[in-house]
């Protein structure tokens, strides 16, 4: 069913961001005594640092602050899993966006102008520059430059592998992506007259932030807020915290606001990427198409810090074991290691979407040397909905993958193109299929909660800890909750992610809209039971015979106290329901393996090749998305469309390279994100079997779109030049190379 | 090559412009860009800085009714010049249109590209209205977003584009 | 253009540039010389250069749309003069430019986006090798140059050449160009404004083929290349290639998939010019 566009939501700020009236975290600019930040950053991939003076910095002209490692008040260490980077660097420098030092200032000139003037000595050491002789090098930290490594097994594959009739073997690289949301880095950091702060920075984890903020500066985690701040765009970038420590420690020092916003330039160097990979896979088959063995040796480079590496580590392996086939035995393994290249972490796809370009692209080689149709040969493998997931897991789908794959089969886009478009184009069309997890798995602590209650002005008040980077959650809550009450959009309000109000975990691992769903499942009916008991005291009307509405609360279809009555006559205090669930897992599993909560994808492209020049164009996405009940259908497609687009830069132009862990491009002239003319047109349709009483209607869809573009966009290309890529970004002189070769062959 | 990076700062000079309708006079050095004085004294927030090298169109306003990226005008080009941005085009028709075409398909998620995109439209709109041949998709071929796939703003185009031929 | 980087000086902040705003040309060229200032016109090019690098000239020298010559399309006997600081989207919105360089107008999309098309200068694009330069120097474009001892024209190849560091580009000269046959292409690395690997411009005068591309290994007349296919018309196309190949590799032109890529590029736009259909 193809999900059309709808009319968009009014309300929630859309048009108040059109308009230029809503302000994201770096529109602070006018807060009263407001400094500016800025920051200074190693010139070296690698060094050690012998000496940082600030000296001639702190006589500069319109400077309140210069701080230093030693400045740090509390632990000059952040990160998510492991606590490895330091917020000032003491004695050693491992990226070339290593922070050294900061300044305060009242002008942002004036404060570039000081950073300018600080001293520093380095002393360089060798760059640790390829993930594959990383572990051969001097450790950047500990013992070892290996952070982690894991391995999945199931059967005895090198049996299976000995009874396999085809065998393929390839090496499959994916780029170091940029997440290059608009909006870079930054927001405001403001000292309370308590000795605590506030914070205003575009984030994605409030409550998380805080704790780590808390034992940077030495306060108690009372002390430090993190208020809701509109973001412009975050995908997985502002997981991790970026500037909020340095401004923080500059706003306790000055007791004044702080600015830090990070340029474009800055944000390229300093900001974290995806992890690239390189991964060999080796897969084999019986002569029916039958998929017996698999075996998957992969590297990622997570840079000078861990971040969430080892997390992407675990999501790239759990893929990586084709969790939509049926696979007789595998031995997937991976190897996450530290270089000097920058830092890698979260980013939308979290390592699921490269081990998935690999997995898809072996099943097409499989299908051509057995010359047959690539969609059967699917069809042979894929799981049904019954069975347990690849790692042996209770799964929980909201389709039948077969399904997926026939309504993939069914798409228009196999008709050929026009003929007309054949002289200079070579047009042709391929398919991919991708499936995601929701939640953050393997029985890591997995919960969040929200509240709702009724404002002073009797405003129904929903409160989650999520953070709004644009991704249309407030409108997903919104739909919810006028489901659930019976009321409309604007007697409600949302507020999501102020660290003062309910914890609701990271917004990330697309868990929002799941935990959302569950805990407005369990809240929404014993708030209305509690405002109803209170209508009904009001009125003196039986509670049972009231019900919510729009506006208010009526009697036989009549409204009898509208919320705003309700709020002035009544009690607010106990119209407050919290509530806090797990994410939910399998039951019975004592040790949770991979993910219960399971959505698909199937993605078929159409691309044009110019022979000329080797350079591809897509001209369509259709894809078809099993992935639960759409709460917001324009949210839904926007995700879907926003996903796909940025999955398609990853497979055409985006690339951050690095020589001796120098990154060669600094900003969007020289990075290549798709503009509205490199983006196709796209279809998105839904498959939906979910039953209205399952547990689990609802799927967290914020990854799903980026799942299996890459590899139906190299399916594509295969169908029209009968080249295969396995190196991304699709490199068109290869392409060149590759079609040139072929002529001379005819010819 | 040497470079001094303690320079003096250049004489500050006014820059009089009108902005959204109010003639405004600021001391600012005369390569300041036109972006900066918007944030700084005009006190406004629409136009931002996305890349600051004019390739990412966030802080796209209208300057003598044209579309420009307001990070690469410089401030000694905009005496008798006339700045708009949405913050002042609320009454204005085009505006209007393009800000419920936007609102209706979704072509906004996080929004911080939006009020660029906006402008770029009213211009687009503008020309067409003048009589020149417009393709509204061209229009905003400069303006970068990451959030949509531009999924809905090309839906908004063609709503744009079905009401611009009614009238 | 301006003065040598080497006789520059640059500072590390926007607040300390100087912007000198002379009354004429000659003015300008003199305060160049004196302050060793750079030009500026619409800053579309220098300006993302000098924040890439967080270094400005200390002095730059404003250069004036309304100053005679320096603006604006006109068409005579000498075929059609275009003033320096006419805009890219002026260009493509000219009457004139439709019938004297009919694929000018779409080509320019490509060159940048919009915003930068009302700000950026024809003039400014030519000077550092934009795209713009490929199909002028095919078109044997002559410029209009101020220098100290004033106004002089020459080959735009010849100025490149010998160009000093006060040289101000009032405008060019392109030759009656009307009912000539002309293609353009550019390779960059996406469908919309990206920087150039490769930008070519094939012409046909109604004599003989023309030839030139501009990019990553440079501005460059295919005058070998031109020959051949001039003086062996009746020879397949293809057979060119080994001719361009190595006119390319001898001008610096050293990757060799963007090569591969000109060599089908040129025979693509030689069919359009209908030396093949």
């Amino acid at each position: 069913m193809e999900l059309k566009a709808q009319p968009g939501m009014a309300g929630t700020g859309v048009l108040q961001r059109i308009g230029g009236r809503l302000g994201y975290a770096t529109d602070q600019q006018h807060i009263p005594g407001l400094l500016h930040g800025a920051i200074l950053r190693s010139r070296y991939a690698h060094a050690r640092l012998l000496r940082v003076d600030t000296t001639r910095a702190r006589s500069m002209p319109g400077v309140r602050a210069v701080v230093t490692a030693q400045d740090v008040p509390g632990v000059n260490r952040f990160g998510i899993v492991v606590r490895d980077q330091p917020v000032l660097c003491e004695n050693r420098v491992r990226y070339e966006g290593d922070a050294i030092a900061a300044v305060a200032a009242d002008s942002p000139e004036q404060a570039r102008a000081a950073l300018e003037v600080i001293d520093v000595d380095y002393a360089p050491l060798p760059v640790v520059a390829d993930a594959d002789t990383a572990e051969q090098m001097s450790p950047l930290h500990g013992e070892s430059n290996l952070v982690a490594r894991d391995t999945f097994t199931r059967g005895d594959s090198e049996a299976a592998f000995a009874r396999c009739a085809v065998i393929v073997e390839h090496h499959y690289q994916t780029p170091r992506q940029m997440h290059a949301f608009m909006e870079t880095e930054g927001g405001v950091a403001i000292p309370d007259n308590n000795g605590g702060v506030v914070f205003r920075v575009g984030c994605q984890s409030g409550h998380r932030d805080a704790e780590q903020l808390a034992d940077i500066l030495g306060l108690k985690s009372t002390q430090v807020t993190v208020e809701a701040t509109p973001t412009g765009g975050a995908f997985g970038g502002k997981d991790e915290m970026t500037i909020q420590p340095v401004a923080g420690i500059l706003a306790l020092q000055t007791g004044l606001p702080v600015l830090v916003h990070l340029d474009r330039f800055e944000s390229c160097r300093a900001g974290i990427k995806r992890h690239p990979v390189s991964v060999v896979m080796t897969t084999g088959c019986d002569s029916q198409g039958r998929i017996l063995a698999h075996r998957v040796d992969a590297l990622l480079d997570t840079g000078a810090y861990a971040s969430l590496g080892p997390a992407v580590l675990e999501n790239f392996l759990d893929h990586a074991t084709a969790p939509l086939y049926r696979i007789e035995a595998y031995s997937v393994s991976g190897r996450l290691v530290y270089t000097n290249n920058g830092v890698s972490g979260a980013f939308r796809g979290f390592g699921g979407n490269q081990a998935t370009f690999a997995v898809e692209s072996q099943l097409d080689a499989l299908a051509e040397k057995l010359t047959m149709c690539p969609l059967e040969f699917r069809r042979i493998n894929l799981r049904t909905a019954d069975e347990p997931g690849s790692r042996g897991q209770p799964v929980r789908w909201t389709a039948p993958p077969t399904d997926v794959l026939a309504a993939a089969a069914a798409s228009p886009l196999w008709v050929p193109a026009g003929a007309a478009a054949r002289r200079r184009w070579l047009t042709g069309t391929g398919m991919a299929m991708g499936a995601q997890g929701n939640g953050l798995g393997d029985g890591l602590p997995d919960s969040g909660g929200g509240r709702v209650s009724l404002t002073a002005e009797g405003r129904i008040l929903l409160e989650f800890g999520f953070a709004d980077y644009g991704q249309n959650l407030a409108e997903a809550i919104t739909c919810l909750v006028c489901e659930g009450l019976g009321c409309t959009a604007s007697d409600i309000d949302v507020v999501l992610g102020d660290s003062r109000g309910p914890d609701s975990g990271p917004t990330s691992a697309s868990r929002s809209s799941v935990l959302v769903h569950g805990v407005l499942a369990n809240t929404l009916p014993r708030w209305k039971d509690l405002v109803r008991g209170q209508a009904a005291s009001l009125t003196n009307l039986p509670p049972e015979e009231l019900d919510c509405g729009p506006g208010g609360l009526f009697h036989n279809s009549r409204q009898i106290l509208s919320y705003q009555e309700l709020a002035e006559k009544g009690q607010l205090a106990p119209m407050v329901v919290d509530a806090s669930q797990a994410f939910p897992v399998a039951p019975d599993q004592d040790q949770p393996v991979g993910r219960y909560l399971q959505l698909q994808i199937a993605t078929v492209a159409r691309v044009a090749v110019d022979r000329l020049t080797g350079r591809v164009r897509v001209t369509d996405l259709h894809h078809i998305t099993a992935a639960g009940r759409v709460i917001y259908p324009p949210g839904y497609l926007g995700q879907i469309e926003g996903a796909a687009i940025m999955g398609l830069g990853m497979t055409l132009t985006e690339d951050m390279p690095t020589r001796e862990g120098r990154y060669l491009a600094d900003n969007l002239d020289q990075y290549m994100i798709p503009t509205i003319h490199d983006a196709p047109d796209q279809r998105v349709d839904v498959l939906d079997n979910t039953p209205k009483t399952d547990s689990f209607p609802v799927r967290g869809i914020g990854e799903l779109g980026i799942e299996a573009v890459a590899p139906a966009i190299c399916s594509a290309i295969e169908a029209a030049t009968s080249i295969r890529v396995q190196r991304l970004p699709v490199d068109p002189g290869y392409l060149l190379s590759a079609l040139c070769a072929q002529e001379k062959k005819r010819s | 090559m040497t470079r001094n990076t303690q320079p003096e700062p250049c004489t500050p000079e006014t820059a009089t412009f009108e902005l959204n309708g109010d003639v405004i006079s600021h001391w600012v050095s005369p390569a300041t860009t036109l972006l900066d004085i918007l944030r700084d004294a005009g006190r406004i927030i629409s136009a931002r800085a996305g890349c600051r090298i004019g390739r990412c169109g966030a802080c796209t306003v209208l300057l003598n009714g044209q579309a420009v990226p307001g990070c690469l005008v410089m401030a000694w080009q905009l005496s008798d010049c006339r700045v708009e941005t949405v913050e002042g085009l609320t009454e204005d028709p085009d505006f209007i249109r393009v800000k419920e075409a936007l609102a209706t398909e979704s072509a906004l998620q996080c929004g911080y590209c939006t009020p660029g995109i906006a402008v770029s439209l009213v211009s687009g709109l503008r020309q067409h209205r003048c009589g020149e041949a417009v393709d509204l998709e061209e229009a905003v071929a400069g303006n970068l977003c990451r959030c949509t796939g531009y999924g809905g703003l090309k839906r908004a185009v063609d709503a744009l584009k079905e009401t611009s031929s009614e009238t | 253009m301006s003065a040598p980087i080497s006789e520059l000086n640059f500072v590390s902040a926007r607040r300390a540039v100087r912007v000198l705003r002379p009354d004429s040309p000659s003015q300008a060229v003199s305060l160049a010389r004196q302050c060793r200032a750079s030009y500026t016109a619409g800053g579309t090019w220098l300006q993302p250069a000098y924040e890439r690098d967080q270094c400005w000239p200390e002095n730059l020298v404003a250069l004036n749309a309304s100053w005679p010559g320096f603006w604006g399309l006109e068409d005579g006997s000498n075929g059609l003069t275009v003033g320096a600081m006419t805009s890219l989207a002026e260009m493509a919105r000219h009457p004139l430019v439709r019938d004297y360089l009919p694929p000018l107008a779409k080509f320019l999309n490509l060159v940048a986006g919009p915003g930068v098309r009302a700000l950026g200068t024809v003039g400014g694009n030519l000077i550092v090798g934009g795209d713009l330069s490929a199909l002028a120097m095919a078109l044997d474009v002559r410029v209009d140059v101020v220098g100290h001892a004033g106004v002089r024209t020459l080959p735009l190849s010849q100025w490149l050449r010998e160009r000093t560091s006060e040289d101000l580009l009032r405008g060019f000269t392109i030759p009656d160009c009307r009912g000539w046959r002309m293609s353009l292409e550019k390779l960059g690395y996406r469908e919309r404004f990206s920087p150039t690997r490769a930008t070519l411009a094939c012409v046909h005068d109604g004599y003989r083929l023309r030839l030139a591309v501009c990019g990553e290994g440079g501005l460059l007349r295919l005058a070998a290349t031109e020959a051949f296919l001039n003086g062996w018309a009746a020879l397949a196309p293809d057979d060119f290639g080994a001719v361009l190949d190595c006119e390319l590799v001898d001008h610096g032109w050293q990757d060799t998939h963007v090569r591969m890529a000109l060599r089908r590029m040129t025979t693509g736009l030689l069919s359009e010019v209908a030396l093949g259909t």
